[in-house]
């Protein structure tokens, strides 16, 4: 080792060293508050960590367990409908609204910013404002679908079987609406407008002109708000937690709820340590599968 | 080097200032001999009046004894069990904890919870009856057996009716010493429904699992049986399906209830009650408050005893009030305890709550014998209380919210049939409960 190369190889290490002590203050939040507890979750999912008890460790026994639990199958396939049905829903219904919003129609900035304003409402809100709408004898929707004659009693929507998944996903589009919104509305209005202008130059009826002008430019946009809606989605808790608590019967209880009620219900820490780190692994895949397929088809 | 030192200091100064979060929330039990004790109460009074009373026996403490201050923290029974296991895990409990039996059984395994046993005075002892301990009597976890809670108020089974039909149809009304039996319930009830009109009885079956199997003792139905090395099983058999298939009966095979009420809660049914939708509602004794608040003026109404079996024997659950094994102040805060639900106050907190007090000496309270609003036959229906088989399963909380509930709903919307709902709740159950079996 000479001098000089000693020299040589010192300069940049300092540079590193310097760049990751300025990068540190910025690190710290992300340390402590994301790394640390997926660490720990990670940790806690391989012990049999019950209330009360010193945990011991048991490797892989709980993502066993998880594999034949029948209850977390049938949750997970509640998380699938509802996250996949929300996602595309939303997704539909607010491409409709954004290009209705890209118009140049009277008040648009007006219209704007209603379409917004679910966006301020925190979850819990949401979920209590919805529970009164579905009441089944005070509530909005019952009273307004019985003006119009098309029911003749009340119906309980949050506590039927077969409709209060129906239900929950509404609200859970709903809820979703304005960011799903805003973010096409924002990729509509950096459509080149002569691409628009060519098109129809060319004689391409308005049908045409979407398909073949605005969806090829919008798809970046388009694979990302769907991309975060859906981990959204299937992390959802709040709002249903409010609306039905995961009831009836468990027709509504989506992944979160379901290891929620492991962990503080019946005190299965270890277990429902599992179940988060088994939907992580899940959001990677199905996101890794959809992300891969839709980078190919735009190469 | 200079930054090897800086990031160890930045390191050390994080740690510190963790330890110093940490170390704050714990500081509060040091009082020294000047300072008063402070004892938090966690209860989940609800109804105004029980809220009423609450507080003010709260104050008469906190002026008497200026030396254990206890602090009012209101809860709710929605979602108090999620609360105090994230609590206790937390090491941060309140001191006080008003619960029911149900959740106490859990508690107790974890060692989330103070033996109460070497620490109860006498008095408290014998003014509550043995039956009602027995509701709070678990497995400690490790074997041995212990007092979880103090219990204070406890709810029967009694049928609520509408006084004007029931003379109408000239039916006989039931008395404590002669109740009617469930094959002369069904009779009635099939004689108080018009077709088209009104329901003999409304069965408002949101949160039908409690309830069922209370109603089940009536013909010794336990619903859970334990062998000789402890090892607890679900059963249904006859005597468990007996209660099942009457209330099916009457939904499906008489029609003299009414289908639509099933999704209902307790309280729902009301206003077709005093519609004159319903004439019998079979509920809580506690759903009289919100007669007497509700009911339209000149409405006449009746508390029914409860129905006879075999026997008239329920199961009971108790509301109690526990100390947490972390309480820094456990002989203060069984103190306090010993005051709250002494006879007196407890003929206060039931008559606020509309329930029945487990102390002898609140139960021959004037407040709560008199003819009024049904009373008498409420405090008469506290001798048929025994303690509810299920209370000493572990896992019955899961049991009931995975397996039983969707299975009776489905059942009771005739959705199964009794064979397979015992199936289900059999192979199902036993599977949950191996989960506790350790």
């Amino acid at each position: 080792m000479t001098a000089a190369h000693a020299r040589r190889r010192t300069a940049p290490d300092r540079g590193r060293r310097e760049m990751l002590l300025l990068m540190l203050p910025a690190l710290v939040p992300v340390l402590v508050f994301s790394v640390g507890p997926l660490i720990y979750g990670i940790a806690l999912s391989l012990t049999d960590a019950q209330g009360g008890r010193d945990p011991s460790f048991v490797g892989l026994a709980n993502f066993g367990d998880l594999l034949t639990d029948g209850d977390f199958w049938g949750s997970f396939r509640i998380g699938m409908i509802w996250a996949l049905s929300v996602t595309v829903v939303q997704f539909a219904a607010s491409l409709g609204l954004a290009l209705l919003l890209n118009q140049n129609l009277r008040l648009r900035g007006l219209a704007r910013v209603l379409a917004v304003v679910p966006w301020a409402m925190p979850p819990v809100v949401i979920g209590l404002m919805w529970r009164l709408v579905y009441h089944p004898n005070a509530g909005l929707l019952n009273s307004v679908l019985r003006d119009l004659g098309l029911i003749g009693q009340n119906i309980d929507w949050l506590n039927d079987f077969s409709l209060a998944l129906p239900a929950v996903i509404v609200v859970g589009v709903w809820a979703g609406m304005p960011q799903t919104t805003v973010v096409l509305l924002a990729g509509l209005q950096s459509v080149p407008k002569e691409l628009h202008e060519a098109a129809q130059m060319d004689g391409a009826s308005v049908w045409r002109r979407f398909w073949n002008v605005t969806l090829p430019q919008l798809r970046p946009v388009i694979v990302a708000i769907t991309s975060l809606d859906f981990v959204w989605n299937i992390n959802q808790f709040s709002l249903v937690y409010v609306l039905t608590q995961g009831g009836p019967g468990g027709q509504t209880r989506l992944p979160m709820l379901f290891a929620y009620e492991e962990a503080f219900r019946y005190g299965f820490f270890g277990y429902a340590a599992t179940l988060g780190v088994a939907i992580v692994v899940v959001v990677l895949a199905v996101l890794g599968l959809y992300l891969w397929r839709q980078m190919r088809e735009a190469n | 080097m200079r930054v090897r030192t800086a990031l160890a200091a930045a390191a050390a100064a994080l740690v510190a200032l963790t330890a110093a979060a940490c170390g704050s929330g714990d500081g509060g039990g040091q009082a020294t001999s000047n300072e008063p004790v402070r004892l938090q109460f966690l209860s989940l009074a609800w109804q105004k009046e029980s809220i009423a009373a609450n507080k003010q026996l709260v104050a008469e403490w906190n002026n008497a004894n200026p030396n254990i201050q206890v602090e009012y923290v209101q809860g709710s029974w929605d979602n108090v069990n999620d609360q105090l296991v994230t609590s206790f895990e937390g090491g941060d409990p309140p001191d006080v904890i008003h619960d029911d039996s149900p959740a106490l059984a859990g508690f107790a395994s974890r060692g989330y919870l103070l033996d109460l046993t070497p620490k109860l005075p006498a008095e408290l002892k014998s003014d509550i009856p043995q039956p009602a301990w027995d509701t709070v009597t678990f497995g400690d976890g490790r074997g041995g057996q212990g007092v979880y809670g103090v219990p204070f108020l406890q709810e029967s089974q009694v049928i609520i009716a509408n006084k004007k039909l029931l003379e109408e149809a000239k039916v006989r009304i039931p008395t404590p010493q002669e109740p009617w039996t469930w094959d002369e319930f069904a009779e009635i009830a099939k004689k108080l429904t018009k077709p088209g009109d009104r329901f003999g009885v409304a069965w408002g079956m949101k949160s039908p699992v409690n309830r069922v199997l209370n109603l089940a003792l009536n013909f010794g139905g336990t619903f859970f049986a334990t062998d000789g090395s402890g090892k607890t099983t679900v059963k249904v058999g006859p005597q468990e399906r007996e209660v099942l298939q009457r209330i099916h009966d009457q939904l499906y095979t008489d029609k003299s209830a009414d289908p639509s009420a099933l999704g209902m809660g307790t309280a729902d049914p009301l206003p077709g009650f005093y519609a004159g939708k319903y004439a019998l509602l079979p509920a809580g004794v506690y759903l009289r408050q919100q007669v007497v608040e509700q009911a339209p003026e000149g409405f006449e109404w009746i508390t029914l005893p409860p129905l006879k079996g075999t026997t008239s024997e329920q199961g009971a659950t108790s509301q109690t009030l526990s100390v947490a094994a972390d309480s820094e102040h456990p002989d203060e805060a069984l103190k306090f305890i010993s005051f709250f639900l002494n006879g007196a106050n407890q003929a206060k907190l039931a008559k606020g709550d509309w329930l029945l007090p487990t102390s002898v000496k609140a139960a021959a309270d004037p407040s709560i014998t008199g003819t009024e609003n049904g009373w008498d036959v409420a405090t008469a229906s506290a001798k048929n209380l025994v303690v509810a088989p299920y209370l000493k399963v572990n896992g019955f909380d899961e049991w009931k919210s995975k397996v039983a509930t969707p299975v009776l709903q489905e059942y009771f919307a005739n959705k199964i049939t009794l064979d397979q709902a015992a199936t289900r709740l059999v192979d199902e159950g036993n599977k949950v409960l191996e989960r506790y079996a350790s």
